[in-house]
């Protein structure tokens, strides 16, 4: 796929990667960088949040390539020619702009302070792209690895329940 | 005395009125307190927290910070309500110091309790000059809302008079009452607007951070930047009094540099701080009366039919958000700050008096905030971003680690209890005597220095009694305590002392009725005093829902309750089913009832409810913050632990609202789920769970 080549705007080389469906470029000087600044500083995106940057917490969930993965642990280089969606592209292309995990957060009435729920949206997300039909013991695998701290378990539990339904009657 | 007194500090925020103090020393905050006044809120203030743009949309200036509870939400019910505007076209603008009056702090679940009524005058009286305009259900008028809105004064008195206000009176409503999602629900699952504090982006903002100390305490000896100089995007390290701030351009930058610079430091507290020492009861006892004395009846110690000694441990706030703020100086030198806090006006006051500056040059503006449960009350983040911002003349973001968060913010402070009871012929308690020792609560080392600490010392803190007056009818009581300076900083955590108080409480009443053979829920029916009915109900709601009679404990799975009344204004009571698993204890079901009079929104107690109860799990099983090498020892979620999805069971929540005024819900719940949890483990074992969190290698 896409390769470093020159940045067409300025003389700086430019790495490349994929967001939301779109090429964007990132400086060499960033190569280092954890790909959770390059996504916030840099690229202007509110999804991924820093919650603990040793990736315990989850705040920071991005799909690389369609798997959850944690921004604060992968640098830019790390995603270099891949493809990266946020919170921000989740939904793309689906009705009304909403991935039917969003739908269903809206739905069940998720959020409390809301800073923890692009992990919650973004783990889920992953999950039911990958298994629509996942059981209740990979759902509580998956969801174990991301901290709420307001407590809103039970309604993630419930949206879980309303996203898969949804998805069920789509297929 | 000290108690006698307490009339004086009503209203209390962090400090009595006007007090102002500057103290040297200390380390990470800012150690001078400088608090303007802030009583009740007023009508003059309600009346300014409603605007009108010329688009027709109702603007609602906070007086109250979003953090999670939902109060954005339901206020722009109150003012649909009032009215006949659609909820699109009424927007909550969380609290900023240019556009509020004075505000106190969001604290203490009073939000719905003393500022929706006001509200609610507020926005009837708009309804009014609305109505008068010719606008009916937000339908604009001919001319279009442009003159009302630019109008020098939107609601005047004459429509204050005329208001019948509606939302907080029995009878049916359209808006007020129904379980609206929270306000921005659509930004928090997309991501497409900012929110929080670290979504601020300013045009040339630079990054920085203050270096930290590896002990608290600790004082910087010495630091040179040549290594790390010629780094790119480095822009240098500047001392300001006992701080040093370092800038780069970037995040990764500024990492770069923090993680080669190797500051000296001296001093800092030992290896061997003994915290549970300082705040042992027993030596306290030992040498007579506790310091405060808040009921001051005799019980001799060889009266006491049961006699337990309790222990808590400090717990940390852990939001999710790390303090995080914005600040930028303008050509004029007036300085903005953008952050997520509790408390914009304390912030603006605290930021004045650090920087030197006069307050109206200061503005703070309050970001949605990523949880707070009383630690974002604080100066902290907020003076770091406008040192660094005047030091190195650019827009700055500081945003903590989590690191920081576990070892330069404050805790909910360990306490000791001892509780001891006799008991009447009838069974009912005579005596009670509760003596503790905490940390300190509301006179917070983290806000005060020593002249302020010296000149509180007289008082008993009044965060570290909440909660431990017993709704137990028992005809001598002695409630003694005292507040002691630990050597790190403690404070306000969700429900303050009721939390430790509580728990401590309705150990021992479970304690008393599993001495007595009597059944727990009976027990409690027998002896709650006659002016606590709506205690009462709760119980008696709790126990019908989860059929508390068929309920068996065995050694497998236990069965607890327990109860509490939150500030003399709310009520819960909790059934908490505890199932063995291995060495471990899982909470398998949680049944509670809640009281907070009159919901505004349903939906948003009952995940105020939900959230307590997650952190009464926590509380009873996890929580933990010790001291190590001079320091907090945690670091991160790995190695301090919080309910995590396969920990919260299926809860089953039953809200009562029988036409009762409304107070508040946001740390209710939590003073009855912990000791319903850890009374299920003791009705699993027959003896009570003496210190939180539980676990395995402590029980006997």
């Amino acid at each position: 796929m896409l390769t470093r080549r020159s940045n067409q705007r300025g003389g700086r080389n430019a790495m490349h990667f994929v967001l939301n469906g779109r090429t964007a470029a990132i400086p060499e000087s960033m190569a280092d960088d954890r790909l959770l600044w390059v996504l916030r500083d840099h690229l202007a995106l509110n999804g991924p949040k820093y919650g603990c940057g040793v990736g315990v917490c989850g705040a920071c969930v991005v799909h690389v390539d369609g798997v959850a993965e944690r921004a604060c642990l992968l640098t830019a280089k790390d995603i270099e020619g891949r493809e990266v969606t946020t919170l921000e592209g989740l939904g793309s292309g689906a009705a009304g702009g909403l991935h039917p995990v969003q739908q269903a957060w809206i739905d069940a009435g998720v959020p409390q302070c809301g800073y923890c729920q692009n992990g919650q949206v973004m783990t889920a997300a992953a999950l039911l792209n990958a298994n629509p039909l996942a059981p209740r013991a990979d759902i509580a695998a998956a969801m174990d690895s991301v901290v709420c701290r307001c407590g809103t378990q039970r309604r993630i539990a419930a949206a879980i329940d309303l996203a898969q339904q949804m998805l069920r009657v789509r297929t | 005395m000290a108690i006698s007194r307490r009339s004086l500090l009503k209203g209390f925020g962090w400090a009595t009125a006007g007090l102002v103090v500057t103290a040297g020393g200390g380390y990470g905050v800012s150690r001078r307190l400088a608090l303007p006044y802030r009583g009740m809120p007023t009508a003059q203030d309600a009346s300014a927290w409603l605007r009108l743009t010329p688009e027709g949309v109702i603007e609602i200036m906070m007086p109250r910070a979003e953090l999670g509870q939902g109060i954005a939400i339901s206020f722009r019910q109150v003012v649909a309500e009032e009215t006949g505007f659609p909820l699109d076209r009424i927007r909550a603008i969380q609290p900023r110091t240019d556009l509020l009056p004075p505000a106190r702090a969001t604290v203490g679940s009073d939000s719905v309790k003393d500022f929706a009524p006001l509200l609610a005058s507020a926005a009837a009286a708009l309804a009014v000059v609305l109505k008068r305009a010719g606008v009916v259900d937000g339908i604009p008028p001919p001319v279009g809302f442009r003159v009302l809105a630019t109008a020098p004064r939107l609601i005047d008195a004459a429509a204050v008079r005329e208001a019948i206000p509606v939302s907080l009176k029995a009878g049916p409503k359209r808006i007020v009452g129904t379980a609206e999602p929270t306000d921005a629900i659509r930004a928090i699952v997309t991501g497409d607007a900012p929110l929080f504090a670290d979504d601020i982006r300013l045009p040339g903002m630079v990054f920085g951070a203050v270096l930290r100390s590896p002990r608290l305490g600790a004082v910087l000896s010495e630091v040179d930047d040549a290594k790390v100089r010629a780094l790119p995007g480095y822009l240098g390290l500047r001392r300001v009094g006992e701080r040093a701030l370092v800038a780069a351009e970037s995040r990764g930058a500024l990492e770069r540099a923090l993680a080669a610079l190797v500051p000296k430091w001296s001093g800092g507290l030992s290896d061997d701080a003994d915290i549970a020492a300082l705040i042992d009861v027993d030596r306290g006892l030992s040498t007579g009366a506790l310091e405060h004395v808040a009921r001051n009846a005799h019980f001799a110690p060889g009266e006491a039919f049961a006699d337990l000694r309790l222990d808590v441990p400090m717990a940390a706030h852990a939001c999710m958000e790390p303090r995080t703020a914005v600040a930028r100086f303008d050509e004029a030198g007036r300085l903005e700050v953008w952050t997520g806090t509790q408390d914009v006006t304390f912030i603006r006051a605290a930021l004045a008096q650090e920087l030197g500056l006069s307050r109206d040059l200061v503005t703070v503006i309050g970001c949605r905030v990523g949880g707070g449960f009383g630690g974002k009350t604080l100066c902290m983040v907020e003076l770091e971003a406008a040192l660094l911002a005047r030091a190195f003349g650019r827009s700055v973001k500081v945003q903590w680690t989590r690191l920081d968060e576990f070892r330069e913010a404050f805790h909910r402070p360990p306490s000791s209890h001892r509780i001891r009871a006799s008991l009447a012929t009838d069974g009912t308690p005579d005596g009670w005597h509760h003596a503790f020792r905490s940390g300190h609560v509301m006179f917070t080392s983290a806000a005060m220095g020593p002249v302020l600490q010296f000149a509180t010392s007289f008082f008993g803190d009044p965060g570290v009694l909440r909660g431990a007056i017993p709704p137990y009818a028992a005809a001598r009581q002695r409630v003694e305590f005292e507040d002691v300076r630990l050597p790190v900083h403690t404070g306000p955590w969700r429900g303050l002392g009721a939390g430790p108080n509580i728990w401590a409480m309705e150990t021992m009443v479970d304690h008393l009725a599993r001495l007595k053979g009597e059944d727990p829920l009976a027990f409690r029916r027998r002896i709650i005093a006659p002016q606590w009915p709506r205690l009462r109900r709760a119980l008696d709601r709790v126990a019908a829902l989860a059929g508390w009679s068929a309920l068996q404990s065995t050694p497998e799975r236990g069965y607890g309750i327990a109860c509490g009344v939150y500030k003399e204004m709310s009520y819960a009571a909790v059934i908490a089913e505890v199932t063995r698993v291995g060495e471990q204890m899982r909470v398998t079901k949680l049944w509670c009832a809640h009281d907070c009079g009159l919901m505004l929104n349903p939906g948003q107690v009952q995940a105020q409810v939900e959230g307590n109860l997650v952190w009464g799990i926590g509380m009873a099983l996890f929580e933990d913050l010790t001291l190590a090498e001079g320091t907090v020892a945690q670091t991160s979620f790995a190695d301090y632990a919080v309910p995590r999805f396969s920990d919260v069971p299926e809860m089953i929540i039953a809200l009562i609202d029988e036409g009762e005024a409304p107070t508040g819900a946001a740390e209710t719940a939590i003073v009855a789920a912990a000791p319903a949890i850890t009374n299920a483990i003791a009705a699993m074992t027959g003896k009570p769970v003496l210190r939180l969190p539980w676990r395995a290698d402590r029980a006997a």
